[in-house]
């Protein structure tokens, strides 16, 4: 994993330039379009209300460019890496994830050819907008119900990666039936990805998790004044932690 | 690497050229291959596009050929997939003992989606190594892209180069303490790493505000660029290329394969 090798690695997550057909690329544009339109629409309100939310927004999405290009340890030798965007989601909603990755999503294609631009789309609608609004919706559900956090947590950042791997099956399946038809092609990829991605999904909560306790641990300060956790519980995660 | 790959945008044999037209070329090539019905066309972008990268731009032969090996290991098992589901035409191969038979329409699918997964990779890699990113913001803000995103994609891109060689240090400093020793170390570890880098980046970003605040930020960042009128033949070449590409990809369509 040291920086200098990082592009020698493979994953699955992203689906390769060229690899979607006309009019398959195309259309993932459009159902991600009006998610975009929308966190753009919210982002232009929060940083005319609140000048310091670029900087944060900016260094967030930088922080998730960087883990996703990091090498997770995996179980079976296989090279994985984290996602990152389900933190993302539950840091700050669903449509501004949705902005953060189309911004990584276009770093990734151009710097390390890593996705592409005219599967730009799909990729969008699975990393940026279908795992972060999963997380960004079990971490509300599990706040609200009181459920432990940590363990919120862990499920929000493990189920949002699991999803994005369903989601880019059924886009390969949707653009690829085969003669197995789309039920045949969907199982056949999902067969396959499981391989990796249901032990980096495992992986991926237990990490974010644990960034989760330290930055509880270290600086609460974040989470509360992006109204994720109250002071009082806050205060009972480290008393419990002492 | 990502400092590498940046060096080169930056010093390369065509970093004079009109950045627009650059990415022009990289972008109706990637068209092209995608929308091409056989795999002579992606290939073709492929040879040309890499001549451009190493004649052209003078990217240095072995660096280029490592960076290439990328894609192969993305591609594989998704193409492997592809190329088992699709029955159709004659069997050309049998798993024995499993239900799977490789067939001609399946591999001539296979054969394309390489090709074109190639085609497009090398047009990605010529948009990346010539062309530097702060000139592809600059084209952007043009297209009147939101000057929010632009900035958020700006600042981004200069936290990237920060917070990679922050991950290395701290990545360093743990393997010399054994942090990866086992698994269940390897994953504490990880997670600690992820946990101060976000710490550190966000402390980073809140010291970015202050410094511009001081600096008189009023919500816009300047981009510097300086125009460079496209020239009357590079834009013909260009043109020509692409038409030539174009009629490829008509006259040879279909699959190759049986």
């Amino acid at each position: 994993m040291p920086p200098t090798r990082l592009q020698s690695i493979g994953d699955i997550m992203h689906i390769m330039e060229g690899f979607l057909p006309s009019p398959w690329w195309e259309i993932w544009f459009f159902v991600s379009l009006p998610f975009i339109v929308i966190g753009l629409y919210q982002l232009n309100k929060l940083v005319q209300e609140k000048r310091e939310a670029l900087p944060l927004l900016a260094v967030a999405g930088a922080f998730v460019f960087v883990l996703s290009s990091l090498k997770l340890p995996s179980f079976n030798g296989s090279c994985s890496h984290p996602t990152g965007t389900g933190l993302g989601g539950v840091l700050f909603g669903p449509c501004i994830a949705a902005v953060l990755g189309l911004i990584v999503l276009i770093f990734q294609a151009v710097f390390l050819a890593h996705g592409g631009i005219t599967t730009l789309g799909a990729n969008v609608f699975s990393m940026g907008i279908a795992g972060p609004a999963v997380a960004y919706f079990i971490y509300k559900a599990g706040t609200r119900a009181g459920a432990n956090t940590y363990a919120t947590v862990f499920c929000a950042a493990a189920l949002a990666d699991l999803f994005t791997y369903v989601v880019t099956s059924v886009q390969l399946a949707l653009a690829f039936p085969g003669t197995a038809g789309f039920l045949g092609a969907f199982s056949a990829f999902a067969a396959i990805f499981a391989v990796t991605q249901v032990p980096l999904a495992i992986i991926e909560g237990a990490v974010i998790m644990l960034v989760f306790k330290y930055i509880v641990q270290l600086k609460p300060e974040i989470l509360t004044r992006l109204n994720l956790l109250s002071e009082s519980t806050v205060t009972k995660l480290r008393e419990a932690a002492a | 690497m990502y400092e590498v790959l940046e060096d080169f945008a930056q010093t390369n044999g065509l970093r004079e050229t009109n950045p627009g037209l650059k990415l022009f070329i990289g972008l109706a090539s990637i068209l092209l291959c995608v929308s091409s019905p056989g795999p002579v066309a992606p290939l073709l972008v492929a040879a040309t596009m890499s001549a451009a990268i190493l004649a052209l731009a003078k990217i240095p032969a072995r660096f280029y050929a490592r960076l290439l090996l990328v894609p192969v290991s993305f591609s594989v098992m998704s193409i492997a997939v592809v190329l088992f589901i699709t029955a159709g035409g004659a069997v050309l191969l049998e798993v024995p003992a499993l239900p799977l038979a490789v067939t001609a329409d399946g591999a001539n699918l296979a054969l394309l989606l390489l090709t074109r997964v190639f085609g497009g990779m090398c047009s990605l890699y010529f948009i990346a190594l010539t062309t530097p990113m702060t000139e592809i913001f600059d084209i952007l803000r043009r297209l009147r892209v939101p000057a929010a995103f632009i900035d958020l994609s700006l600042l981004t891109y200069r936290f990237i180069f920060i917070l990679i060689e922050e991950a290395g240090q701290i990545y360093r400093s743990q393997v010399m303490r054994l942090g990866y020793g086992r698994f269940r170390e390897s994953v504490q570890s990880f997670g600690m790493l992820a946990g101060v880098l976000f710490i550190r980046t966000w402390e980073s970003g809140e010291a970015l505000m202050l410094a511009m605040d001081a600096r008189c930020y009023d919500g816009r960042l300047g981009i510097p660029a300086d125009s460079r009128p496209v020239s009357i033949p590079a834009l013909a070449t260009a043109l020509l290329y692409l038409s030539a590409v174009f009629g490829v990809s008509l006259s040879t369509g279909g699959p190759v394969l049986v």
